[in-house]
């Protein structure tokens, strides 16, 4: 037996996938990792994660090998280091495997001009998944755990790790990109070419008010000439509604399932993952694509 | 046919339009095709109803692309087609004690009317599902009568118990758990709608039809120890 303890969990700490999807007409959102590209790349160096990843914001947690041995890896732009058994501390980096035995502590500190990390564990954390994802969505209370982890929660993993050879990958580089291209939205016809002119010139600053399910952008407002209040109907992840204080929201991966303000764009699908990472007070702006 | 057309919804959904009005006929269409689709075994991700739109999204633009034309081609039979509903109808206990209607004595003054007359009045209509949002198992159910019509609370409540059944503009609701939120509160149901154990986990499906009726507390507290699960529910509630 293995096992992992979770001893500071750092901020907004859950487990997530690549999300739950067939049940969003029930009500239940897709959720999933806020930025599926380091998922993606952490896949490369654990391929055993069973789907199960945890993620972290700004803060990263510190976990601890309670018993047997486990093989790790940490995606993202973190600064960490691992506490062995025998009192001596080393360096460690992301996208890089990680064996961790008996008492040693990983210490993940914070991400570095981005938002989110994550961690893969070979083969799993032991959960089992719930409606057919390990995904959490805290606000509805669905997920393998349906809350943020705590310290003290505790993973047991029945496998032993496969192989201690080392295995990395040189550090993705993700371009900062802070222009994103649109496409128009289901109620663009709700705003005048004035408002839309808007939308397209102005800078936009992403709020402190984030969180997994909207981007809160503020600046200028950009108001409708119809109605800031529609009949609530199916919304997608990066979709950015405008709300009658003319302040759009970006909806991220824990989206309300219907909404009823008028959505003036959406992200490419791509560009969700990328949004997520711009910290608090990044300067966005947004340019219109009118051709499909 | 209200169905307006198909349009693109960023680089890999797409928006079935059914018009901006909402009606019981408008959203029998609307669920008519979304079970007809849902049935046609494409490799979608989400299909979501709602009053007069369905949304659908899917893995990337490709896959979207690849299956608009079936879509086009089956909403364009879909009128001719007989339609065979899998959609069943619910006869729901409920409990209209002051214990649980909240809101009951503001609606009785609102509207001047009695306790037994809004029990009355709400128990006797079958309501017609119109889709599951809001909150995973939350069913948006209509249209009530027209006496009990009733604005949303001006100021919402922090947390609404769960189980609560409450009213809103033409609409009546069940909260499948403890909520924040705005509807009228006129009573509980014994028994829990939203179970995530169940590979189905709603009691509701778009399309079905929901009736109350009115069973004492002693009656509410029997149904409650049962602990029907989401499958003895069907067998004991629907038909």
């Amino acid at each position: 037996m293995n096992s992992l303890v979770i001893t500071r969990t750092g901020t907004h700490l859950t487990v997530q996938d690549f999300g739950r999807f067939h049940y969003q007409h029930l009500g239940v959102s897709p959720s999933g990792a806020m930025d599926q590209r380091i998922i993606k790349e952490l896949e490369k160096i654990i391929p055993l994660h069973h789907n199960q990843f945890i993620e972290f914001a700004y803060v990263g947690p510190s976990i601890k090998v309670k018993e047997g041995s486990v093989k790790i890896c940490v995606g993202g732009n973190c600064n960490m280091n691992i506490q062995k058994n025998n009192g001596t501390q080393i360096m460690c980096q992301p996208y890089k495997s990680i064996n961790l035995f008996e008492g040693d502590e990983l210490n993940i500190h914070n991400t570095i001009e981005t938002v989110y990390g994550y961690i893969a564990v070979e083969h799993g954390l032991g959960l089992n998944p719930c409606l057919k994802s390990f995904s959490t969505d805290t606000r509805a209370g669905i997920g393998s755990i349906n809350r943020p982890l705590k310290v003290d929660d505790t993973f047991e993993i029945l496998e032993d790790v496969s192989s201690w050879d080392h295995l990395s990958i040189p550090n993705p580089t993700y371009k900062k990109e802070t222009n994103f291209k649109v496409y128009p939205g289901p109620q663009l016809q709700f705003f005048t070419d004035q408002a839309l002119q808007s939308f397209i010139s102005n800078t936009f600053t992403i709020s402190a008010q984030s969180d997994r399910m909207g981007i809160r952008l503020k600046g200028e407002a950009i108001l409708s000439s119809e109605s800031h209040d529609i009949l609530s109907e199916g919304i997608l992840p990066g979709s950015i509604q405008v709300p009658s204080d003319g302040q759009p929201i970006v909806l991220m991966r824990d989206i309300p399932c219907t909404g009823g303000y008028p959505k003036i764009a959406i992200l490419k699908e791509k560009d969700i993952s990328k949004i997520s990472q711009l910290p608090p007070g990044s300067q966005i702006t947004f340019d219109l694509q009118t051709i499909y | 046919m209200y169905f307006k057309g198909i349009n693109s919804y960023g680089d890999r959904g797409m928006v079935l339009d059914f018009g901006d009005d909402s009606s019981k006929s408008i959203s029998i269409e609307v669920n008519k095709a979304f079970s007809t689709i849902s049935n046609l075994g494409l490799p979608l991700l989400n299909i979501i109803p709602s009053f007069n739109k369905i949304v659908i999204i899917f893995e990337n633009s490709q896959i979207r692309d690849q299956n608009k034309e079936k879509i086009t081609l089956e909403m364009s039979e879909i009128k001719s087609q007989s339609y065979k509903s899998a959609n069943k109808t619910w006869k729901i206990p409920a409990c209209y004690d002051e214990s649980f209607a909240l809101d009951l004595k503001l609606i009785q003054r609102l509207h001047q009317i009695t306790k037994e007359e809004i029990i009355n009045l709400h128990t006797s209509e079958s309501y017609y599902t119109y889709y599951i949002g809001f909150m995973p198992g939350f069913p948006y159910l209509g249209d009530i009568h027209s006496q009990l019509i009733t604005p949303r609370l001006a100021t919402p409540r922090i947390n609404i118990p769960a189980r609560s059944i409450g009213i809103a503009k033409n609409h009546t609701c069940i909260y499948p758990k403890i909520s924040p939120g705005g509807w009228n509160i006129i009573g509980q149901i014994p028994f829990d709608i939203f179970d995530l154990q169940n590979p189905n986990p709603s009691l509701f499906l778009p399309g079905d039809k929901v009736s109350f009726y009115s069973v004492n507390h002693k009656e509410f507290q029997q149904i409650q120890k049962k602990h029907f699960s989401i499958n003895e529910l069907i067998k004991e509630y629907s038909s």
